[in-house]
């Protein structure tokens, strides 16, 4: 028994020793590896620098006439980039008081200029959120030998808010024009001289105004399986063929739905993304109904600074939509008061001004509206949107009362009732919720006052949807639920009793 | 600054003096510019006074060429007074601001324009070299700036001086768009240009550009060869005559010249040289048969040469081979060269081992001191009957039947 013991513990301690060496050794071994790795020799020489975008004002050149040496593609390029980043870098240094990156595209007097605003604005307490939403550059001037570039930038559309001891002073718009003579050093344009030549202050948005486009019979509308993702991989342009049949069988002429910003591609938008949307507008256009566009959904930064990505993707989107017989007009962005609170409401008020303009001059020919979550927004911007729309989710009581108040603040624009709707929920999470019958009453309620006043209606939604993604209203159980419910058609695909008054014609088909 | 007061008290009595140029929205309290200039010279004080408005303290939105900021006033009995910063008065720009009352902005402008002296002259030459002949050009691009470093107004006139060997040239340029330039052909001999500018008495620094020859014109070729025998071992040496421009300029030290030779069977052999003062030199050793060359050399892309020919006359006339120890050593020789000598060491030998027509072995060596000898192993050549050929200066001679052992 001694011996067998003895043995065991010699065993133990045997491979105890084996043990802890081996993980000394593993420990060296990974130690080393450590230290071995960053020191990758492809990235030594910082060969893949990939350029993120993060400055995108529209960039309008004139016809290349310029003197000296023929502009090449390849320079123009450098060009720009490197201009627009010298915009860029001041616009930062300005926003937070630090002379960060300005050596990278001002020569060493002219960056003497931008550190001296830079000290005496620190100094005072001010701060700059700015950024050009236009330039219209010119090239006067190439030199022979490629070193020296003067430009001339006319009626650069410039947005500033400035700020003192953090109060909003001063928001405005103005347009200027620069000449601007470049140097290339250490193979940067670098800015040598600055002028300013012109400025004019207080710029007059763009703002036609859109007649009446007819009274909306609508839906907001997701595919059945892809809530809040009707561009993603499960796209299927047959599911949505008949959504939208059923859609016009029921009486209704409009669906509203939605382009999400990060989905799309942001600053760059996909083309695969496009040519899904466009799928959708001809389907609709199969079925004979309008689509409004809501763009920007899960967007919520406004950030100054990012104004001119923003813009980009919705010219893209805008341009490339424009032109179909299916489109009713563009909502900017959904719910936009919703994000006053975290994002400040004149930083979110002028976001959707300069983006409104943009999408009117882009698109001229369609009407523009922002979807206000609550009834109190909607005259909010009222003057620049073609036509008014806010969300209600309120008691249906003060439904009557509240759009004839709105009415009278807004008499000269169409009021559209751009979501609305009950649940169905009720459960678990919600014990005293309603039923499908309470559903159903609500929607004949309020039916019958949208014909009173032949009020124009886009309602939430075709279907129950199964999976709610949690950006949508977070991840509380009792929210979720609730969210699931707004449907029409439940999971099963059976018409719920509400189905009856999805629009004020009623359906005829049952 | 007294004068400033003055000038703003002047223009309190002369008048309620309402700007021009000068925008603003009607509004309950009225509130004027005071100042009437509305330009001025870089580095001058400026001090924007405005009618005052009782109990109110308004900040002056301010933005020029680089930047913006806001001015508080002093207040005066009178008068608002902003005193613009010197980083703002000291840049030519065209300056924009905004007095920000509530609900009543009056918003202008004002120009300040460069200082009419120049403190420094910030000039460019490129590109550095350029082809003699006129047709070639580089440009010199002239920034006259201020003391403030802001460039001189449009239309300043900037004097461009050039010198070449003997001539001296002055032209005038305006100053446009922040620049003026000048483009300076090149001469039709090659050489140095320097250049000068000089605008409102300043003068700049020596800039020069030189003006290299232009592309070469065809050319000649010789060849200078000791003898003209063929004997492996003498240089041949290949030489162009001065390579010149269209203008007579010789052209740059080390342009690459190659020497095609094509030889007898068509093969071309290729040497190359490059030119000292226009001249290029090139070598090749004689071959160690009789050969007819033909040789023609380029300045790849630009020029070429004629077409010379030259021959080499066959030094060995025959030779003799014995065999001994079983046939195993062969010893190749006397080799005698044009005059009966030995020939000079390191002729190549080839010697081929056939069983019938079938090639067996290949073995190769120098000569040394006229003879050549090949021991031929068992391991490289069996024992076996052969047809032996030996090979050298272009004579062949096959020895059939020799039995190995």
């Amino acid at each position: 028994m001694v011996t067998l013991n003895k043995n065991i513990l010699r065993g133990i301690l045997i491979l105890s020793f084996v043990a802890i060496n081996a993980l000394i050794i593993f420990g060296i071994s990974a130690l080393f590896t450590y230290l071995n790795t960053g020191a990758d020799r492809s990235k030594m020489l910082h060969t893949e620098i990939q350029k993120i975008d993060q400055y995108l004002p529209t960039m309008d050149w004139a016809p290349m006439a310029n003197e000296g040496r023929p502009m090449d593609k390849q320079t123009l390029g450098e060009l720009e980039s490197n201009y627009l980043d010298a915009w860029y870098v001041k616009h930062v240094a300005y926003n937070t008081n630090l002379r960060e990156g300005i050596e990278d595209f001002y020569t060493e007097s002219s960056r003497e200029n931008i550190f001296n605003f830079i000290d005496l604005n620190k100094q005072q307490g001010i701060t700059l959120e700015e950024t050009t939403l236009e330039h219209h550059p010119k090239l006067n001037f190439f030199s022979e030998d490629g070193q020296l570039i003067m430009l001339t930038d006319n009626n650069v559309k410039e947005y500033k808010r400035v700020y003192q001891n953090k109060k909003l002073v001063e928001e405005t718009i103005e347009t200027a024009t620069y000449k601007v003579l470049l140097l290339l050093e250490d193979g940067f344009w670098r800015v040598r001289h600055m002028v300013k030549t012109d400025a004019t202050p207080n710029h007059k948005y763009h703002n036609k105004q859109h007649t009446k486009t007819g009274t909306i019979h609508g839906i907001n509308y997701y595919p059945k399986n892809t809530p809040w993702d009707m561009f993603g991989e499960n796209f299927e342009i047959d599911t949505i063929q008949q959504d939208f049949k059923l859609i016009h069988d029921a009486g209704l002429n409009t669906v509203r739905i939605f382009v999400p910003y990060e989905d799309f591609g942001k600053a760059k938008v996909k083309d695969e993304k496009l040519v899904k949307l466009k799928k959708v507008l001809d389907a609709a256009a199969k079925e004979n109904i309008k689509v409004l566009i809501t763009l920007f959904d899960f967007y919520g930064d406004y950030s100054v600074l990012d104004w001119t990505l923003n813009q980009r993707h919705a010219e893209t989107i805008v341009k490339a939509c424009k032109d179909h017989s299916a489109l009713l007009g563009w909502d900017l962005k959904n719910e936009p008061d919703l994000d006053f609170k975290s994002r400040g409401k004149s930083t979110v008020e002028a976001w959707l001004r300069t983006m409104l303009e943009l999408v009117k001059t882009t698109d001229p020919n369609h009407p523009v509206t922002i979807g206000w979550a609550k009834p109190v927004s909607a005259p909010l911007l009222k003057d620049e949107v073609d036509f008014v729309s806010f969300h209600y989710y309120e008691d249906l009581n003060q439904f009557e009362n509240t759009y004839t108040q709105l009415k009278k603040e807004i008499p000269n624009k169409q009021l559209v009732v751009g979501e609305f709707g009950m649940s169905s929920y009720s459960g678990l999470w919600k014990p005293f919720g309603s039923s499908e019958e309470d559903q159903a009453n609500y929607h004949k309620n309020i039916q019958s006052t949208f014909e009173k006043y032949n009020i124009s209606y886009i309602s939430w939604t075709l279907y129950d949807f199964e999976n709610i993604p949690k950006e949508v209203v977070g991840s509380l159980p009792w929210r979720k639920n609730v969210q699931k419910k707004f449907g029409f058609i439940d999971k099963n695909g059976a018409k719920k009793a509400s189905f009856d008054y999805i629009s004020s014609s009623g359906t005829t088909e049952e | 600054m007294r004068n400033k007061l003055t000038y703003i008290l002047m223009s309190l009595v002369i008048a309620t003096a309402v700007s021009v140029t000068t925008m603003y929205t009607a509004a309950p309290i009225s509130v004027s510019l005071l100042t009437t200039e509305k330009t001025y010279t870089a580095g001058d004080r400026i001090t924007l006074s405005f009618s005052k408005v009782p109990n109110k303290k308004p900040k002056l939105y301010i933005a020029s060429s680089y930047g913006t900021t806001l001015l508080d006033p002093e207040v005066t009995e009178t008068a608002f007074l902003y005193h613009v910063p010197s980083l703002i008065s000291n840049k030519a720009s065209t300056v924009n601001w905004k007095l920000m009352l509530k609900d009543n902005f009056l918003t202008g402008n004002f120009t300040i324009t460069p200082i009419l002296e120049v403190k420094s002259m910030e000039s460019y030459l490129g590109p550095p070299s350029i082809n003699a002949g006129g047709d070639d050009y580089t440009m010199l691009t002239v920034l006259p700036t201020d003391s403030l470093d802001n460039v001189l107004p449009d239309s300043t006139k900037v004097a461009i001086k050039r010198q070449f060997k003997r001539t001296f040239k002055t032209d005038t340029v305006l100053t446009h768009n922040l620049y003026s330039y000048k483009l300076i052909y090149s001469t039709k001999q090659a050489g140095r240009i320097f250049t000068a500018s000089n605008c409102l008495g300043i003068d700049s620094k020596e800039k020069d550009v030189n003006v290299m020859p232009d592309t070469p014109v065809n050319f000649k070729i010789d060849v200078n060869r000791l003898h003209d025998y063929a004997d492996g071992n003498q240089i041949a040496e290949m030489y162009t005559s001065q390579i010149k421009d269209g203008h007579n300029n010789i052209v740059s030290d080390g342009t690459y010249v190659t020497f095609y030779i094509t030889n007898k069977k068509g093969y071309v052999l290729k040497t190359s040289g490059n030119t000292i003062n226009g001249k290029a030199t090139a070598r090749i050793i004689h071959p160690d048969y009789a050969e007819h060359w033909q040789i023609k050399a380029y300045v790849e892309g630009m020029a070429e040469s004629n077409t010379i020919s030259i021959d080499f006359e066959q030094v060995v006339a025959d030779f003799e081979t014995q065999f001994s120890k079983n046939n195993r050593e062969v010893t190749i020789g006397p080799i005698k060269s044009y005059m009966d000598q030995m020939i000079p060491d390191g002729l190549i030998i080839e010697l081929k081992i056939y069983d019938n027509q079938t090639l067996v072995n290949t073995f190769t060596t120098a000569t040394r001191d006229g003879y050549a000898a090949f021991t031929l192993k068992q391991v490289d050549v069996p024992n076996n009957t052969y047809n032996i050929t030996v090979e050298l200066a272009g004579i062949n001679k096959t020895y059939t039947s020799k039995t190995l052992w």
